[in-house]
């Protein structure tokens, strides 16, 4: 089976500066996988094992971030056989509409696939749509909130856990999956996937290698601010004495 | 003047749609999977004319995405198609934007018709919030959950209803089973009162206590992450948090909650918010307008037998 599986880099969270004007400083944010995009990765190291001869690219687009030797290493160590990246400028802070069309020539370009793994949404635009982008762009069956994959004859079970029910679906090939982050639990790298990762085939295009060029944008963000913080009385009680608790009650009362 | 479009898989969600349909222009149909009567409860609340898609059992909801993509089309751009932000929702959302070649915005918290529209939602895990302007002619939009309060309903308001012909989509994902998931009714996103907990409690069976104090205050038991995803004490539909649950409550008490921004960004719409920690420098106190430095298995039980006196 051939099989592919998507991933996004993305800032670390945690180095993100809030500046004083609300807005963000990812200057010095260090570079990490999403974390959603482990279970896609996983998921579809796991299908390969299950069918002998199956073969696993992992594929991401963007902008500078996938120079990151170290973030190359870390996706390879944990499964696929060989990585494609697409680098251009003009990906640097793409939008889910021009991410999906990049991910679509670049599949056609790797030379087609039965399935492609996406995770459920990225770490940092969380915009949940690029997996189900991509399948419609590529005209192929796409399923969202897969909690559960299973290979079967021409096909993949699915397990679709939505709000207020379970669906089982049959899919048929080629598809896009779009996983859940409880379709299992990543594994951790090991010294030697590790050491191994580092003779792996790496692949990078531009857009221009692909034949694509920027149309026009259907969405264009216009700022992106942390939230302004709410204006909290902060009337702390230290220690949990009777009294304490009994004034705590107190101010709890009043405000039912 | 634009064209709203509504739908959801979700019956319950259509008032809140059809409120923030409201606040963009009085063109508003709703798309519903359906009966009469679902169709004449829609125009109450607030739709002007409703087209009825055939109902189907064999049919995957997302296998009306054609059928909506004709009628919108047909009726002509601007439009925008407001759908609930379920799971179902968001593929369906995806979808119409290939087929439409529409902007696709989930999650959305607030939004604006002017040139193009200008919408909100929430990116970074919760740290910030962004402004995205939907320029395509057709905007497709899921609107978060609790966004929009429902208009009152209006049982003496007509409009047309249409019964839409179905277009068979291009391939057929093959349904094998459909179960009913162990039914959480809970939905935090309206609840008033909130008693949520968090990591500070030690095994499920403390739940007990935490659900003794809920109801003395006639509140909702909610949780952070580890507890729903981590622990499995609690469903997930009552986590709170970027990935869970935004909840607006009147009253949100943290017990044991050390406050990370993941989970104050589900917590933050509530108009009080109480904590009790044990540890004195823990960020939800910075977000508190009450704190209680202490113990949650010594303060829990106190507050109940104080709340019943």
């Amino acid at each position: 089976m051939n099989i592919v599986t998507c991933f996004k880099l993305v800032p670390e969270e945690q180095d993100i500066v809030v500046n004083s004007d609300r807005t963000l400083n990812l200057e010095k944010a260090n570079t990490k996988i999403s974390l959603y995009d482990l279970n896609a990765v996983e998921a579809g190291t796991e299908l390969a094992a299950a069918i002998p001869g199956s073969k696993v690219n992992a594929l991401s687009v963007g902008g500078k971030r996938l120079e990151n030797t170290k973030a190359r290493k870390d996706i390879l160590s944990r499964g696929p056989d060989a990585l494609y990246a697409v680098i251009d400028p003009s990906l640097e802070s793409a939008l889910p509409r021009e991410t999906a069309a990049a991910l679509a020539a670049a599949v056609t370009k790797i030379g087609g696939f039965d399935v492609i793994l996406c995770g459920e949404g990225s770490g940092d635009l969380y915009a949940q749509q690029v997996g189900l982008l991509l399948g419609s762009l590529l005209s192929v069956p796409v399923v969202n909130d897969v909690s559960k994959l299973t290979a079967g004859e021409g096909t993949v079970t699915v397990e679709r856990t939505l709000e207020t029910e379970v669906e089982v679906l049959s899919v048929p090939l080629p598809a896009v999956i779009c996983v859940t982050s409880d379709i299992n639990t990543p594994k951790i790298p090991s010294m030697k996937t590790i050491l191994a990762a580092g003779k792996k085939p790496v692949t990078s295009w531009s857009c221009a290698d692909l034949g694509i060029t920027p149309g026009a944008a259907p969405v264009v963000v216009q700022s992106v601010l942390a939230p302004e913080q709410a204006d909290r009385k902060k009337v702390i009680l230290e220690g949990d004495s009777d009294s304490n608790v009994a004034a705590f009650v107190e101010s709890l009362r009043k405000t039912l | 003047m634009a064209k709203i479009w509504v739908f959801s898989d979700m019956a319950s969600r259509y008032p809140e749609l059809l409120a923030a349909a409201a606040s963009l222009g009085s063109e508003i149909n709703a798309l519903i999977v359906g009966s009469d009567e679902a169709a004449a409860k829609a125009l109450s609340q607030g739709a002007g004319s409703v087209t009825l898609l055939p109902a189907d059992d064999s049919r995957m909801v997302e296998d009306y995405v054609p059928t909506i993509a004709k009628y919108v089309s047909e009726g002509g751009t601007p439009a925008v198609v407001l759908i609930s932000a379920t799971r179902r929702g968001k593929a369906v959302a995806a979808k119409l934007g290939v087929v439409l070649n529409a902007g696709v915005v989930n999650e959305v918290t607030s939004l604006k018709l002017g040139d193009g529209v200008v919408v909100t939602h929430a990116v970074l895990g919760g740290l910030a919030r962004g402004t995205d302007k939907v320029t395509s002619p057709v905007a497709v939009l899921t609107m978060a959950n609790g966004a929009f309060e429902p208009l009152p309903e209006d049982a003496s308001k007509t409009g047309s209803v249409t019964k839409a012909d179905f277009v068979e989509p291009p391939f057929r994902i093959k349904r094998i089973e459909r179960r009913a998931k162990q039914a959480s009714n809970v939905d935090l996103a309206k609840a008033r009162r909130i008693v949520s907990v968090g990591r500070g409690l030690k095994a499920q069976a403390d739940l007990a206590m935490v659900r003794e104090l809920a109801s003395a205050l006639d509140a909702e038991v909610g949780c952070s992450r580890p507890i729903a995803e981590g622990e499995n004490w609690l469903e997930r539909e009552r986590y709170v948090g970027i990935t869970g649950v935004q909840v607006k409550a009147d009253v949100y008490l943290a017990l044991g909650i050390s406050g990370q921004i993941q989970h104050m960004v589900g917590a933050n719409g509530s108009k009080t918010i109480f904590a009790v920690n044990k540890d004195k420098n823990a960020p939800i106190f910075q977000s508190a307008d009450y704190g209680l430095v202490g113990d949650i298995y010594k303060v829990v039980p106190a507050m109940t037998a104080l709340l019943k006196k």
